[in-house]
């Protein structure tokens, strides 16, 4: 029951505020919020009570969902979340604003989050999770007329969609597996070909969601969206959705033996390479997304060594940490007009709530010890470790990384201005309603790390049903912290310098800026022979296809005519003929105009002469 | 009348609805020749009654068993009474067609004369199963019509006389030396023996004689390669005639030409169906072809009507499989009459209409005569559920039982072809009378024409007929099956 | 019962030929009356077969009409028929709202819709080959007089076409149904006795030949790629009204001819070329999709999705007949999706031919390059566009996810390679159709374009009532089934294991 509520609600909330547009964009905020806070409680209440429901929808195969140890965790976190970022948000989508329809989307998305965190099968999933995409389509194009947004919507829906696929393939194949109603716990179970290439497809969307190689581009796109869905969508629920399905798959990943590595393998790619492009950034926001990539690669990489803990617990201090983050660069951009790293130099001094709460947030998300991230990485890396050195060293280059865009970024907002005149204080007030999630958030990122003292950890481990996490050597967790300490100050160390000499920014790299040109590729790999296909298709319609058909009717046409010019008496026929330009079949066409009967005599004997030879002939 | 003469044996009461009609010519010769110009519509009444008679007398006779008179040179069966009931009916509708047009001219009652003679020696070559009675069948069922179609005595009405008598000659000339060969080779002129006898013939001489004789037919159906006739005739001669040329000697023809597959030619070695198949096929085809670009819309139904004797070609090859073939060629032929004197009567209500162009806006102004004209056109094309989709659906179902596919779907493509012309008469019906789509032809003179009361009431009932015809069409065929 | 359901219309229909001209003014709402009581009727009768068994035939009635030629007026609903005897009526009643304003000589369109009502609903309940025939052949003579008599100008080729592209398969249908009668023992076209002989049981050969010639004819009127170039012509055409009902009912003529007559009735055939059904859909999922992408014509655009949407059909119907062993029960699950497509797709493209036909009343053109930014000006509209255009994309929560899950789980298993390619499709589909509504809704505002005139936007209207009342509706049914399929499953899942036990042997 309050698993149904907890979904209804929002949902109902939404249809309400969509239908009704404009007119209720007055209290569009207020019932936000409500339901936020509802929610929350709700998904307390179900994180305790682990309920699940079922409807009938397909035959042999319902709607149905239920709430296990890692979904009772999930659910909580994105209702927390979701709070968090809706009080900042009745601050930040102004009065102006078709505040109805941002809200609405808002609380559509959120109840698809809840239905993909707990769904039992494949259907449910699918159904939650495509919604979920169609409704980030609509938050990142939210300001649709300005140009470009809608564009970037699209690519973050698409690219998604594609990955998608696989989830579609992923149902037929356990379907042809024999999972019973498609169920996702059962996956394990079925043997054979199938559920390999189901658990593939299942990854593949994942993959996909969570915006790991190659799909990484569209979350540089979703940008273009309101700060708040930022912090919501790529923090804590669409972006975290990925890691969390495979996550949940695990069991099956490991099972099929060579999907586990494969998984591993992308994930810790993809924390280190985007972890490289988050440091060449000079967009804030920018810095942000490609860092959500790295950090959620994280989980990927846990959920393909089977570090499911591991893997929970980033999953939870990301989410904090990153909302957090996204609200700020949110809460600066709406204040003083700019995202740009340059121009946000010195704002944690001008905002000084927003700059500390910053701070915290981008220390843990450096991996400072003991903030909560530095544990979720270490028991991830700890798990890598038995697994494969290898991955092992990669996801610490990538910690170093996280380590160092942190500290560039905290670098810049410290600096002092080097302008007498700083950027302009009493353009940018923050109002209290952005402010009041920020401390909140910041605790949570600092005290998320007690997930990983012993006694806890195996109580978390216990919820989620999974062994205990391998505890790492002493030595590991001591190099971690070492290496993250050094690097950070490292960096704010240079970053300072480079900005105080000559106003610029470390690790300017424009190649790791364009996302290591991933879209590019893609546009020439994928989407340009697609073009080229179609329009070579359309033509090959239009030319060939309908012109054989017109050519069949104009040559009976044509045939016609002939026929006509012989046995009629109309010159125009004789001449339209003619004109056709078969200039030896219109000299016969007019020969039997000449005489009157004699020609049709002629024509009847020698008609019936051939008959009798033929006839005999036949025989 | 030849059979008739011979013998006494002969009931006459069998023979009741030709000699009604025989008897109603006469009579109308002489009450022609003193009653008044005004008073000439008696004659009309005459041929009517007639008709009315020999109708009445048809249908008792369909309940009697079938049975071969004079000799066996004349067959009363179920084939003859449906030919009788097409034909008479077919030829009492003409009359109402010509009433308004013919009324009180000088010389209606020979005109209504004629066209007893005419319907009459039609019947006989519908019942003839000996070669010389079907000889004088031709012979009466053809002079009549010379006479009629020229009967305007205007010059494009004289010119298509010419054309239409002296082709008939020729014709009838192969005709008669057919009869001669077929005598020759298989000595006797009474189908049952020659059936017999012809098997022995020398096969060149016998397939040269049955050539021949079936010319004649095929002149008389408007069939490849005796079709030349048919345009000229039809768009020389006045409505009412065009449409009973058009449609009723060739209920005579095909039914003759059946019987003569089925009783004399049957055993003969040679693959006589294949024969048909061919002469089919190549009528359907050029039929169709040649109705693309007629401009007027007599040559149109001249040219649609040669295709759909090729389709009722189609299932007198199927003669093989008579349980099938007969019932088929017969409902055919009746919905064939219905539907085609349906377009002609439109044609007659409008005889100022020439060309396509003409007929635009038509819809607007005769909304009935307009929709049985489509009723009618497309159930030419063999739309459901009017007549002669059935007819077409059993003519199919009978070809393909023959084993003849590929002309099964040499028919169906020429339906598809047919589509486009009739479609274009049917597309001007609803065009406004001087703006339309199709700017590029020029819209014909539509002063307001004269028209017919008498031929739109028939025309509106036929359209309807057919397509009631075609719904219970269950009823017609039981009784055309009943036999044979 | 049933029969009143169908000739309802048609007799409201010869009885408006004789009312005045002047009463002219009260035919639409007459239409809109008839079709609405002909809906109701529809309900009553859902709701009663679900009473009763629920499952085979219901309402039948058995007619001797033609017994000389094996033929009867046998008539019934079923899993596969009621639905789409639904959808009929839902998308009359629409194009009826619709068409209140219609002014061009409403009688002869009103009667030709109501006429064309009774034919469409007549096809769909008939179950006899020669009854089939004859609605078959009667929805093209109606479709081409609706679409060369209101079309745009140009209409009177495309209806030429139309009616003879259309017409060549109905007489390729014609012959391979005489086939059927040859074949039988006793000589039948009754469907029910044909599936109970299954005549072709022993002679595959002559079995594929009419399968040919059957599939050709539905082929034609589905229509699949390469079948399908009367259609965007035909679509561009024809007046709005006629669009929604030739892409709403007309096309699902050809796909329940394939579930009602072509599978029960030559099952060894179908499946010894499934594999070319199955190869058919893929190619018309694909070339239909990347086809539509070079589109800037709305209407063409959304005719080519038609090709794309009925793809996913033949490839359900065709995986069914490829399923084997185990698979056997997923297919039936691809049979029950093929049916829910055919509803969908009526729903969601008549939806979104209405809002075109808006769009044009509006604008003048169909041409998307010559609009922008709609949304300032027109907020209803737009939404409206937006649900319909996610809607048909195949976004959960809309009929068209449930019916494209179903067939693409259900075929997998059967079909592997063919499916996922097809998955694809969907893909594409969403990236044309969100790119469409971007271009004519969202951005700043006009943009130049060269071939097309500027649409006069600033002064564009919202939707009016007759309007919203005609599309909202068909999109919120879409939602229903979208949400709550079950009720509609239920009806056509034993239909559909049925079907699945007599092919997928």
């Amino acid at each position: 029951m309050p698993l149904v509520l907890l979904v209804m609600l929002p949902a109902a909330a939404a249809v309400v505020l969509l239908l009704r547009g404009r007119r209720t964009d007055a209290a569009a905020p207020a019932i936000a919020v409500a339901v936020a806070v509802i929610d929350l409680g709700l998904a307390i209440v179900a994180a305790i009570a682990r309920p699940s429901a079922e409807v009938t929808a397909l035959n042999s195969i319902p709607g149905a969902v239920a709430v296990d140890g890692l979904a009772a965790i999930a659910m909580v976190t994105v209702a927390a979340v979701f709070l968090a970022v809706v009080v900042f948000a009745c601050g930040d989508i102004g009065r102006g604003e078709a505040r109805s329809r941002f809200f609405g989307t808002m609380l559509l998305f959120v109840a698809a989050m809840f239905v993909t965190v707990t769904a039992v099968n494949i259907f449910t999933l699918l159904a939650a999770w495509e919604i979920m995409g169609a409704t980030s389509y609509a938050l990142i194009g939210f300001w649709w007329s300005e140009p470009g947004k809608a564009r970037s919507g699209l690519i973050a829906f698409i690219t998604t969609r594609s990955a998608d696929v696989g989830m579609y393939v992923a149902a037929g194949a356990a379907l042809a597996a024999g999972a019973a109603g498609l169920n996702l716990a059962r996956l394990d179970e079925v043997a054979g070909g199938w559920r390999d290439i189901a658990l593939a497809g299942l990854a593949l969307a994942a993959l996909g969601k969570s915006a790991q190689l190659p799909f990484s581009f569209w979350l540089s796109h979703a940008m273009a969206g309101p700060s708040p869905v930022s912090a919501l969508l790529h923090s804590a629920a669409m972006v975290a959705a990925g890691g969390y399905l495979l996550l949940r798959i695990e069991p099956g990943i490991t099972a099929t033996g060579w999907l586990g590595p494969v998984v591993a393998w992308i994930g810790a790619l993809t924390a280190l390479l985007l972890g490289a492009v988050a440091v060449a950034q000079r967009d804030l926001k920018q810095l942000l997304a490609a860092s959500t990539c790295s950090q959620i690669g994280f989980i990927v990489l846990a959920a393909g060594v089977g570090g499911v803990a591991g893997g929970a617990t980033q999953f939870v201090a990301h989410a904090a940490v990153k909302s957090l983050l996204f609200l700020v660069a949110g809460a600066w951009l709406a204040a003083l007009g700019t995202k740009n790293l340059l121009r946000l130099r010195g704002a944690a001094r001008t905002h000084p709530v927003a700059g500390i709460t910053f701070t915290v947030g981008a220390l843990a998300l450096g991996g400072l010890p003991p903030l909560s991230i530095w544990v979720a990485k270490d028991q991830i890396l700890s798990a890598a470790l038995p697994a494969s050195t290898a991955l092992y060293t990669v996801g610490l280059a990538a910690a170093a990384l996280s380590a160092a865009y942190s500290a560039k970024a905290l670098a810049v907002i410290w600096t002092r201005p080097a302008s007498v005149a700083p950027l302009d204080v009493r353009a940018g007030r923050i109002p209290v309603s952005e402010l009041l999630p920020l401390p909140a958030l910041a605790i949570a990122a600092t005290v998320l790390g007690v997930l990983g003292v012993p006694p806890l950890a195996a109580a978390w481990s216990r919820t989620l049903g999974t062994p205990d996490a391998p505890t790492s050597p002493p030595w590991e967790f001591a190099m971690s912290a070492t290496l993250a300490v050094t690097v950070i100050v490292l960096v704010v160390w240079w970053q300072h310098r480079r900005l105080t000499r000559s106003d610029e920014l470390v690790a300017d790299t424009a190649w790791l800026r364009d996302w290591l040109k991933m879209e590019a590729g893609i546009d020439v790999i994928v989407v340009r022979p697609i073009r080229a296909l179609s329009a070579w298709c359309s033509r090959f319609d239009d030319r060939v296809l309908s012109q054989a058909v017109t050519t069949v009717g104009s040559a009976v046409l044509r045939l016609s005519r002939v026929v006509n010019a012989r046995l009629e008496w109309a010159i125009a026929a004789a001449v339209a003929f003619v004109a056709d330009g078969a200039r030896r079949l219109a000299t016969a066409a007019v020969r039997p105009q000449t005489g009157l009967l004699h020609q049709y005599y002629d024509q009847a004997i020698v008609g019936m002469a051939v008959l009798v030879a033929v006839f005999i002939l036949m025989r | 009348m030849n059979g008739m003469q011979s013998g006494q044996e002969i009931d006459l009461t069998a023979f009741v609805p030709e000699i009604a009609i025989a008897v109603t010519a006469v009579l109308g010769l002489l009450a022609g020749s003193w009653l008044p110009r005004y008073r000439q519509w008696v004659v009309r009444a005459l041929a009517l009654l007639g008709i009315l008679v020999a109708v009445i007398a048809t249908i008792i006779s369909m309940t009697r068993a079938p049975e071969a008179t004079a000799a066996g040179s004349y067959t009363i069966d179920v084939s003859l009474n449906a030919a009788r009931l097409a034909i008479l009916v077919g030829t009492a509708i003409v009359i109402g067609l010509a009433s308004g047009s013919i009324a009180a001219a000088k010389r209606e009652s020979e005109f209504h004369v004629l066209l007893l003679l005419a319907a009459l020696g039609t019947i006989v070559l519908a019942g003839a199963t000996d070669l010389l009675v079907l000889a004088a069948g031709y012979l009466l069922a053809s002079v009549p019509l010379y006479a009629l179609v020229g009967f305007a005595k205007d010059r494009l009405g004289t010119e298509a006389t010419l054309k239409y008598y002296l082709m008939g000659a020729l014709f009838g000339l192969l005709l008669l030396a057919g009869v001669v060969l077929l005598l020759a080779t298989g000595g006797s002129t009474v189908y049952s023996e020659l059936s017999r006898s012809l098997p022995r013939g020398p096969t060149a001489v016998v397939a040269t004689g049955m050539l021949m004789l079936t010319a004649g037919l095929l002149f008389k159906a408007g069939s490849v390669p005796a079709h030349f006739w048919v345009p000229d005739a039809i768009d020389g001669a006045t409505p009412p005639i065009a449409a009973f040329i058009a449609t009723v000697p060739k209920i005579g023809a095909l039914v003759a030409l059946f019987r003569i597959s089925t009783d004399a030619f049957a055993n003969v070695p040679l693959d006589w169906s294949l024969m048909l198949a061919l002469l089919a096929a190549a009528t359907m085809t050029l039929g169709n072809l040649a109705a693309f670009f007629q401009r007027t819309v007599r040559r149109l139904l001249a040219y649609s009507t040669i295709s759909q004797v090729g389709y009722l070609m189609m299932i007198i090859a199927a003669y093989g499989h008579p349980t099938r073939a007969l019932p088929s060629l017969l409902y055919y032929l009746l919905a064939y009459t219905v539907t085609n004197l349906g377009a002609f009567a439109v044609v007659a209500a409008f005889a100022s209409r020439r060309g396509v162009d003409d007929y635009r806006g038509l819809f607007r102004r005769h909304r009935w005569v307009a929709l049985s004209l489509i009723v009618c056109l497309l159930g030419l094309v063999g739309t459901p559920p009017t007549a002669v989709f059935v007819g077409k659906l059993t003519a199919f179902t009978a070809a393909l039982d023959a084993g003849m596919g590929w002309l099964v779907i040499l028919a169906a493509a020429n339906t598809v072809a047919s589509v486009f012309y009739y479609l274009r008469w049917i597309f001007v019906l609803f065009q406004r009378d001087h703006v339309g789509p199709e700017a590029s032809e020029p819209s014909g003179p539509t002063g307001m024409p004269r028209t017919e009361a008498a031929s739109i009431i028939l025309a509106v009932a036929l359209g309807v007929t057919s397509i009631v015809v075609g719904l219970v069409a269950n009823p017609v065929l039981e009784l055309l099956s009943s036999s044979k | 019962m049933l029969s009143i359901i169908v000739f309802l219309p048609a007799i409201v229909a010869a009885l408006l030929l004789f009312v005045p001209r002047k009463r002219v003014r009260l035919f639409p709402w007459i239409w809109v009356a008839t079709s609405a009581v002909d809906l109701a009727l529809i309900i009553v009768a859902w709701t009663g077969y679900i009473v009763g068994t629920g499952t085979g035939f219901g309402y039948e009635e058995n007619v001797r009409w033609l017994p000389m030629l094996g033929s009867g007026y046998h008539i019934a609903v079923d899993g596969f028929s009621l639905p789409i005897v639904a959808l009929t009526g839902v998308l009359f009643l629409a194009c009826a709202v619709y068409s209140l304003r219609e002014q061009r000589r409403t009688r002869s369109w009103v009667i030709l819709f109501l006429f064309l009502q009774t034919v469409s609903l007549g096809l769909f309940v008939s179950l006899d080959l020669l009854v089939f025939f004859v609605f078959f052949d009667l929805s093209i003579v109606a479709m081409y007089f609706i679409i060369a008599g209101w079309g745009h100008p140009g209409a009177a080729r495309a209806a030429l076409q139309f009616f003879l592209y259309t017409f060549v398969g109905s007489l390729a249908l014609l012959l391979g149904f005489i086939g059927l009668y040859l074949a039988s023992t006793p000589h039948t076209f009754d469907m029910v006795q044909l599936v109970h002989q299954d005549p072709l049981k022993g002679d595959p050969v002559v079995a594929g030949i009419i399968l040919f010639a059957i599939s050709l004819g539905l082929a034609v009127k589905t229509p699949t790629v390469p079948f399908h170039t009367w259609l965007p012509p035909a679509h561009t055409e024809a007046p709005t009204a006629g669009s929604v009902i030739l892409a709403g009912i007309l096309l699902k003529m050809g796909t329940y001819g394939f579930v009602r007559i072509a599978m029960p009735i030559l099952p060894q055939a179908w499946r010894d070329y499934a594999l070319v059904f199955v190869i058919v859909g893929v190619v018309s999922v694909l070339y239909g999709a990347l086809v539509a992408l070079a589109q800037t014509n709305l209407k063409r655009m959304i005719a080519y999705t038609s090709v794309n949407h009925m793809g996913y059909i033949i490839l359900g119907l065709g995986a069914a007949g490829l399923a084997t062993g185990s698979n056997v029960q997923a297919s039936a699950l691809a049979v029950s999706g093929a049916v829910t497509q055919m509803v969908s797709h009526g729903l969601l493209t008549g939806a979104l031919f209405l809002l075109a036909g808006v769009l044009y009343a509006r604008g003048g053109t169909y041409d998307i390059g010559a609009y922008g930014g709609l949304a300032k000006t027109v907020p209803v509209f737009t939404g409206l566009m937006a649900v319909a255009v996610f809607g048909s994309l195949g976004l959960p929560g809309f009929s068209g996810f449930i019916a494209e899950f179903q067939i693409f789980t259900g075929s997998l298993g059967s079909a592997p390679v063919p499916t996922a390619l097809s998955v694809i499709g969907i893909v594409i589909t969403a990236a044309l159709l969100l790119r469409m509504f971007q271009r004519i809704f969202l951005g700043a505002g006009q943009r130049s374009h060269d071939e097309a005139p500027p649409a006069p936007q600033a002064s564009m209207k919202d939707v009016f009532s007759r309007e919203f009342f005609a599309v909202a509706p068909l999109l919120a049914l879409s939602v229903v089934i979208g949400i709550l399929p079950a009720f509609l499953l239920h009806v056509i899942d034993p239909a559909a294991r049925a079907l699945v036990a007599l092919v997928g042997g």
